[in-house]
């Protein structure tokens, strides 16, 4: 079958599913909220204190909502067996695994942009001149992310402790893309010149490039055993 | 043709060994139905057969294509109808057939998909989401994907369970068909009677261990 095809339809699908049952998005949307309220009220910042350090905790809420989507992800694929079917159905498996993680990127990059907003409400911020940086950095952050969740999702979705399994396989393996993600965030936020963190923007390509390739590859091999 | 062998074919979990050198030919144009009680390795075959499970040691080939090392096109050709109803609950009848079947690389025109529902007799159904469904309706929507898919190889996992008189009636006039058109059927079960309107071939797996014998002999062999 039309490998395009495949992926359009595994995207339907999940797309379909969770706007009927709201399941993964409420959840992820809830657990931010209380995220940012939690550090909104840990945290009495300034302006400028706020720039510093808001960077990291805007990526800490991203990572850990994305880690509740990702957790889901496969979750609905083991209720009557659907895992099952995906496996011996002849559709090609990285098809699958695309389709899975633009459904994952979605749904994590729909979470961002209902937050970001309360961060800049909560934390007093002005960014209407970063915000197409801004914008760029969550979308290479989020598709790094997907990628190697949505790998992480399928490898630990039968195993029995699977909720706490995800985040300590994913986490160690998306400290690049965490460090990158910061930098570029932090950079922006402080008006920086974009020459002087650039860098990080290649590595956050990179990144996504290897890693979606490698997990492409492996879903296959990770699906059939 | 031989559209199904299997040779010498084992599977172990650890130490325990539920198919032992297992070996049978379906050829076209035949149903095979397995009886055996529970435990004895039915569905283990089932799901080495449907791609799902690898064997421990031996080989089969579906129409010619080795089943390990040629899966993409054993794929295409096998249609598994196991005890899991591979349907998603939040999708309603018709949007899961449109699923399944893309999966598999079929497009159903809105006809053909009508005509299949009204056949398995859930016609009314097909804009409702399959949570709401009975377990009888979910077979019979698992039938109506086969009907839309007319694998080449068959394989069904107790068929008539939750089925009513009717739908085990639409059961069996679909594995006629699909024997007719020159494919093959693998089932396992344990309802004698309805599966000796449509069997030519059987056998008793017992202890991993396969016994063919006569459909006359049925009433013989089939104690457990």
């Amino acid at each position: 079958m039309s490998f395009i095809k495949a992926i359009r339809w595994m995207v339907w699908k999940d797309l379909i599913t969770e706007m009927r049952s709201r399941e993964t998005l409420v959840s992820m949307l809830f657990f931010a909220l209380i995220v940012i309220l939690v550090f909104s009220f840990s945290f009495s910042m300034d302006h400028q204190a706020a720039r510093e350090l808001l960077a990291g905790i805007i990526w800490v809420a991203f990572a850990f909502t994305g880690i509740i989507g990702l957790g889901k992800s496969f979750l609905a694929e083991l209720h009557n067996d659907c895992l099952e079917y995906l496996q011996m159905s002849p559709a090609p498996k990285g098809a699958i695994y695309l389709g899975k993680m633009t459904a994952n990127f979605l749904f994590m990059l729909l979470a961002e942009v209902v937050l970001f907003p309360l961060f800049i409400i909560f934390f007093n911020l002005d960014v209407v001149e970063e915000i197409w940086i801004l914008l760029v950095v969550f979308l290479l952050a989020t598709e790094g992310l997907a990628a190697v969740g949505t790998l992480f999702s399928a490898l630990t979705v039968q195993i029995r402790a699977r909720e706490v399994m995800l985040p300590v396989l994913l986490l160690p393996m998306v400290i690049p893309v965490m460090i990158a993600a910061v930098e570029s965030t932090r950079g922006a936020l402080n008006g920086e010149p974009f020459a002087l963190y650039s860098q990080w923007f290649h590595l956050l390509g990179v990144f996504d490039l290897i890693f979606t390739v490698v997990s492409y590859w492996l879903f296959e091999l990770i699906l059939d055993t | 043709m031989i559209a199904l062998s299997i040779v010498q074919l084992s599977k172990t979990y650890g130490h325990y060994r539920v198919l032992d050198q297992l070996s049978l030919d379906i050829p076209s144009r035949h149903c095979f139905a397995l009886f055996g009680p529970n435990g004895a390795g039915k569905t283990t075959l089932m799901r080495i057969l449907a791609t799902l499970t690898r064997p421990s040691s031996g080989q089969f080939r579906i129409w010619g294509y080795d089943g390990v090392t040629e899966k993409a096109r054993v794929r295409q050709l096998v249609m598994y109808l196991a005890h899991g109803t591979h349907l998603y609950d939040d999708l309603n009848a018709i949007e899961n057939l449109r699923f399944c079947l893309a999966l598999r690389g079929i497009i159903p025109s809105d006809s053909q998909i009508k005509r299949a529902l009204d056949r398995v007799q859930i016609g009314p159904f097909g804009h409702m989401q399959t949570r709401y469904f009975s377990a009888g309706m979910k077979k019979r929507l698992g039938l109506a994907k086969a009907i839309l898919a007319r694998p080449k190889v068959l394989l069904l996992d107790e068929p008539y369970t939750s089925l009513d008189e009717r739908g085990i009636a639409i059961m069996n006039a679909f594995i006629q068909e699909t024997i007719q058109r020159e494919g093959a059927v693998l089932m396992t079960t344990h309802d004698r009677e309805h599966t000796r309107q449509v069997a030519n071939h059987m056998g008793i797996l017992h202890s991993g261990v396969l016994r063919t014998f006569p459909p006359h002999e049925l009433s013989t062999y089939v104690v457990y």
